[in-house]
């Protein structure tokens, strides 16, 4: 009888077990196998099956070890710095600063050379005053020159991206083709007005547009600085 | 016949006891959880400007073992739009994001407190060469059948990352760089 319930009870025990496969399977993955013993019994030899039971099974991540940049999907060539590109960046920003340092300095020779502006024409075909002329011709040369090294700063910064520019950085390109050709065709055109006046002339022909071509070039930058700083909200 | 009792008892424990790991393995099974859209928003603040830079590039997986979730979110720093290429261009910059391209979140969680509506996080957060810890960042929760959306503010600042603070006009932006998470987790 005993023999006949230790059989019942071990069917009993099997079927069910195998039921259980991801029990069996965790089990199975989960712990490590017991140390094979071996006919030494030194204490070396127990310290290696310590060390074997406490050594996580190869195919289960370590307790908290957790997903990794792998496992996201990233590759190498997007997680691993670029440490040419950085200094590529560094020095693009490097020189975009210093040219928004100059063009905001331009600023003052650009601003001052629209103001002397008012006292350069001959006034009541007085000629010979030269001195309020050759200021603004002065404050002129000087806007021109900064305008270059502002200009050269922006030309030299390295590109470090094909994409096309997005926001207000786009305007302000696109603001270059207007102030830019007005830097070179002001001073020429003053220079004309300049001559023109200097043998007593009264300016003409296309010298005469020295003005407004100044005031569109001076609008045109002043227009580009504010298209790089926007949107602009003024909270303190 | 006394011992048949005792034998039933002897073979059953063994059965018993396999049935309680059983039942705890079937309590909290391993389980892998997959970033399925996301949106991180950094928010910076200038006296004239105020900017968000938006970013659904981030990858997030969450592998659960033994009770204990581990996830991990990435994005590529340079991935961040403003709406302006020559900001993002100089945030990349200020970031060291060519260096260091990846900003990366890890925490911790129990898996008993996956559905509750609020997780408290402890975040790790591995941005411009640098590591910072946010203790009990608090994110909300709404579950929609398999689909766990996560909403919540990383309260991130500057010198966290050791990060210079940009400049415009020699005025440089506020410390704090807020970052808005909205996530949307699915079990794998």
């Amino acid at each position: 009888m005993l023999s006949l319930a230790g059989l019942v009870l071990l069917f009993a025990y099997q079927p069910l077990s195998a039921q259980s496969t991801p029990s069996t399977d965790l089990a199975s993955t989960a712990l490590p196998n017991a140390p094979v013993p071996t006919g030494g019994s030194d204490a070396l030899d127990l310290s290696t099956a310590v060390l074997l039971q406490q050594q996580p099974p190869a195919q289960n991540p370590a307790p908290g070890a957790g997903p990794s940049l792998g496992d996201l999907g990233l590759t190498p060539a997007e997680t691993d710095g670029n440490a040419k590109q950085q200094a590529l960046l560094d020095r693009r920003t490097h020189m975009l600063k210093l040219h928004q340092r100059w063009g905001l300095i331009t600023v003052i020779p650009v601003a001052a050379a629209c103001i002397s502006s008012i006292g350069a024409p001959p006034e009541h075909g007085n000629y010979g005053n030269t001195a309020s002329r050759d200021i603004h011709v002065g404050l002129g040369a000087a806007a021109v020159a900064m305008y270059a090294i502002t200009a050269s700063y922006a030309i030299r910064a390295p590109k470090v991206s094909n994409a096309p520019a997005r926001g207000g950085i786009k305007w302000h390109k696109y603001l270059i083709y207007v102030h830019a050709p007005g830097m070179v065709l002001t001073p020429i055109l003053g220079a004309m007005a300049f001559n023109q006046i200097n043998s007593g002339q009264k300016v003409h022909g296309i010298a005469s547009a020295h003005g407004a071509v100044a005031a569109v070039t001076a609008a045109s930058y002043g227009a580009a600085i504010v298209a790089v700083s926007w949107p602009i909200h003024i909270k303190f | 016949m006394k011992k048949l009792p005792v034998l039933a008892l002897v073979l059953l424990t063994p059965l018993a006891l396999n049935l309680r790991v059983v039942q705890a393995g079937q309590a909290q099974p391993d389980q892998n959880w997959n970033l399925d859209q996301s949106t991180l928003t950094y928010h910076m603040s200038h006296p004239m400007h105020e900017v968000d830079g938006v970013s659904r590039a981030a990858r997030g997986k969450g592998v659960c073992h033994a009770g204990e979730c581990d996830f991990l979110i990435a994005a590529p720093v340079k991935s961040f739009d403003s709406g302006d290429s020559n900001r993002d261009l100089h945030m990349l910059q200020v970031t060291r994001g060519a260096q260091f391209p990846i900003v990366q979140v890890r925490f911790r969680l129990p898996q008993s407190a996956l559905n509750s509506p609020t997780l408290d996080c402890d975040l790790e957060v591995q941005f411009a060469g640098n590591t910072a810890h946010y203790a009990h960042v608090t994110f909300h929760q709404v579950i929609d059948g398999s689909a766990h959306h996560i909403i919540g503010v990383v309260p991130a600042t500057l010198t966290d990352f050791k990060i210079d603070p940009p400049t415009f006009l020699t005025i440089p932006i506020k410390n704090n760089i807020p970052v808005r998470v909205d996530m949307l987790w699915r079990p794998a």
